[in-house]
């Protein structure tokens, strides 16, 4: 496997401190170059040596699948830097504030020439601690992009109270569970948190899924939600392809991501699979360790997931 | 074992060049060939040395011959647009800032040259003395241009189609032929029968002209990055499989004819054609390294270089068809003498 450039698409919504944040990584003393791909010049300049300012350009797959979109100018550009001679780090994709995270990451899916090359490595979003809440009612954008989010940045603190804060994070958790949540004002979070996770390498990250005790304790009217599920016993993979490829067919609309640590049967490496929307991909990853309980799971965020049916689905894949 | 380098140690000379070669030509003399890096030089070669012209910075995103007999046009990711000689002049014609001058075409003609540049989505339009005609808009980004064999006409790829300019008019409005999806390179047809674009979906989309009527290519197992017209305008000729595919443009082709292949390959993709500028040859580059010239009436395959040196990402014939240019993703350069010698 050739040395894959790490891809952090930050996204957020407008004035939520994207770009604040972007310019206190790249100024962040760490010793590492950075190609930056930003979508609007905003007031604030990025303080980079490698910055390409270009239209998001979004275009619909003819590959029979309604909801793949990709972004045709992510492939060009891309291409263009993989021919410089001087190397960088990884690439900071910049989103605008009003864009669906969507096509951004299915360019990294579906592109083989940028998947020879680039290894989507997390979505970032920042949130206006201050605003999110009347942005979540007002605006289905603001809560995609918290669907979509590996790592989320909760930043504007300084600006709210206590009490403020403890409406604000439970709403964030209400969408999406299973992204890590970084308090920071003026974005000031350690980088090492936001770049270079392999949050899609997923093997870690479902490790760090919590408990399933608060299974259905969202109460909120949250359209928006995230289940998972587990399986002791292990998958017969046909089993698992087929209704996974049927529920993503059906469902894959309304399913923004999908992430799984897998048991197959007679398999000793575990299977790391994902989706965003329709767009799946999976492969095998680290062995199961002899003390590790073999269980498979599955998340799922996305809008009106029906549980029961995905639960009795998921179990009818066990081997 | 046959030794597929034979050719290159007998009548090649090359060069490892240190940086991606993004692009490579001859100049319209054929005395020269320009190979662009991905160091932002350009290394020209005359087949007995080697220079290096620090041409951009950054990325030389593409390359042309100038419409003078022996310079060249690049483009750069440092939004240049800029003539080059081959004795090391740089002289800027177009500068865009930010913005990338991904390609690049030209017309020569001795009264009515033209220079053509991409930028975003806007094809710029220069006469051939760099003095500026017109910008073109499009919806989208420009992804690849071309001028018909008289120079009459400018085609530009971008989403859900293709744009066709009359060089000479003033009309805001192209003639728009419409495709969904995203094109991604163009070709006019030698005698100005058909438009033809490759496509993200590893397929290519043609409309004959003057008609529009739709042609769809497909069946390939990754992007055609190359393709082009033999000379005739009989074949077209496509890289993005594993051999040469050649679709007839004759007989009622392409539509409901089979796609003729040649040169098949152990598993190696084409990444880059170049139909010879004379006969109905084709050269082609793999992304294992190797290059290859077919000729199609014998079909008779001829190795050039063997694999192992990168992929190829410059292939170019001189304007007499006795030289051939070709590059690598990890920089190796070479030109081979194919006249006939003794």
């Amino acid at each position: 496997m050739p040395d894959l450039i790490p891809v952090t698409i930050l996204t957020g919504y407008l004035g939520a401190g994207k770009t604040t944040l972007l310019n206190r990584i790249l100024t962040e003393n760490h010793g590492k170059k950075y190609a930056v791909i930003i979508n609007e010049f905003g007031e604030l300049g990025v303080d980079n040596d490698l910055v390409v300012d270009s239209d998001e350009e979004v275009f619909e797959m003819n590959n029979g699948c309604i909801c793949c979109t990709v972004r045709g100018d992510l492939i060009r550009i891309i291409g263009g830097l993989m021919k410089r001679a001087q190397k960088f780090d990884g690439i900071i994709v910049e989103t605008t504030g009003l864009a669906n995270p969507a096509p951004v990451a299915q360019t990294f899916f579906v592109d083989e020439d940028v998947k020879a090359k680039t290894r989507l490595d997390a979505i970032v979003t920042v949130v206006d601690a201050k605003h999110l809440l009347a942005r979540l009612d007002d605006s289905p954008e603001a809560a995609d992009q918290i669907a979509f989010a590996d790592v989320i940045v909760l930043n504007k603190l300084d600006l709210v109270t206590p009490e403020e804060l403890a409406r604000v994070e439970p709403r964030i958790r209400s969408i999406n569970r299973y992204a890590e949540i970084h308090h920071a004002t003026r974005g000031n979070v350690d980088v090492t948190k936001l770049l270079g996770l392999n949050a899609f390498d997923l093997g870690r990250v479902l490790e760090s899924v919590p408990d399933f005790l608060d299974e259905d304790s969202h109460t909120h009217n949250e359209h928006l939600n995230s289940i998972s599920l587990s399986l002791d016993a292990p998958l017969d993979p046909e089993k698992f392809n087929i209704w996974i490829g049927h529920i993503l067919q059906t469902e894959g609309q309304n399913i923004l991501r999908t992430k799984g640590i897998l048991s197959y049967k007679h398999e000793d490496r575990r299977f790391a699979f994902q989706a965003v929307h329709m767009i799946a991909d999976g492969d095998f990853v680290a062995p199961w360790k002899a003390a590790d309980k073999r269980t498979s799971r599955i998340v799922f965020i996305g809008r009106d997931l029906n549980r029961p049916q995905l639960r009795r689905g998921f179990e009818s894949c066990a081997a | 074992m046959s030794d597929f380098d034979a050719l290159l140690k007998a009548r090649g000379v090359s060069e490892t060049l240190g940086a991606n070669i993004t692009a490579g030509v001859f100049n319209r003399a054929g005395s020269h060939a320009a190979f662009a890096l991905g160091d932002g030089s350009l290394r020209i070669a005359d087949g007995k040395g080697w220079s290096r012209i620090n041409a951009h910075e950054g990325a030389v995103l593409a390359l042309a011959p100038d419409c003078s007999v022996s310079g060249f046009l690049s483009g750069g990711d440092d939004g240049k647009f800029q003539r080059v000689g081959v004795e090391g002049s740089v002289s800027e014609i177009a500068g865009f800032g930010m913005k990338w001058v991904d390609n690049i075409a030209s017309f020569a003609h001795p009264k009515s040259g033209l220079l053509a540049c991409t930028v975003g989505k806007f094809v710029h339009l220069f006469n051939a003395d760099g003095s500026k005609l017109r910008s073109l808009a499009h919806p989208s980004t420009v992804s690849g241009i071309a001028f018909d064999a008289k120079g009459k006409r400018i085609a530009a790829s971008h989403y859900n189609g293709a744009s066709l300019w009359f060089t000479a008019s003033t009309s805001e409005t192209p003639r728009f032929f419409e495709w969904k999806g995203s094109h991604l390179g163009i070709a006019i047809h030698p005698l100005g029968e058909a438009i033809v674009t490759s496509m993200q979906e590893n397929a290519l989309h043609g409309w004959t002209l003057p008609e529009g009527k739709h042609m769809r290519m497909s069946g390939y197992p990754s992007k055609t990055e190359s393709f082009g017209f033999t000379k005739s305008g009989k074949w077209l000729a496509t890289g993005g499989a594993d051999a040469i595919v050649l679709w007839p443009f004759f007989g009622g082709g392409p539509m409901g004819k089979p796609a003729v292949e040649l040169g098949m390959s152990d598993g190696a993709f084409i990444k880059r054609i170049a139909c010879h500028p004379e006969f109905e040859v084709v050269a082609a580059g793999f992304d294992d390294g190797s290059v290859i010239v077919a000729d199609i009436v014998k079909e008779k395959i001829l190795p050039v270089c063997g694999p192992g040196r990168g992929p190829i990402t410059a292939l170019a014939w001189n304007a007499s068809g006795s030289h051939l240019a070709f590059g690598t993703e990890s920089g190796f350069a070479a030109l081979v003498d194919f006249s006939r010698q003794g």
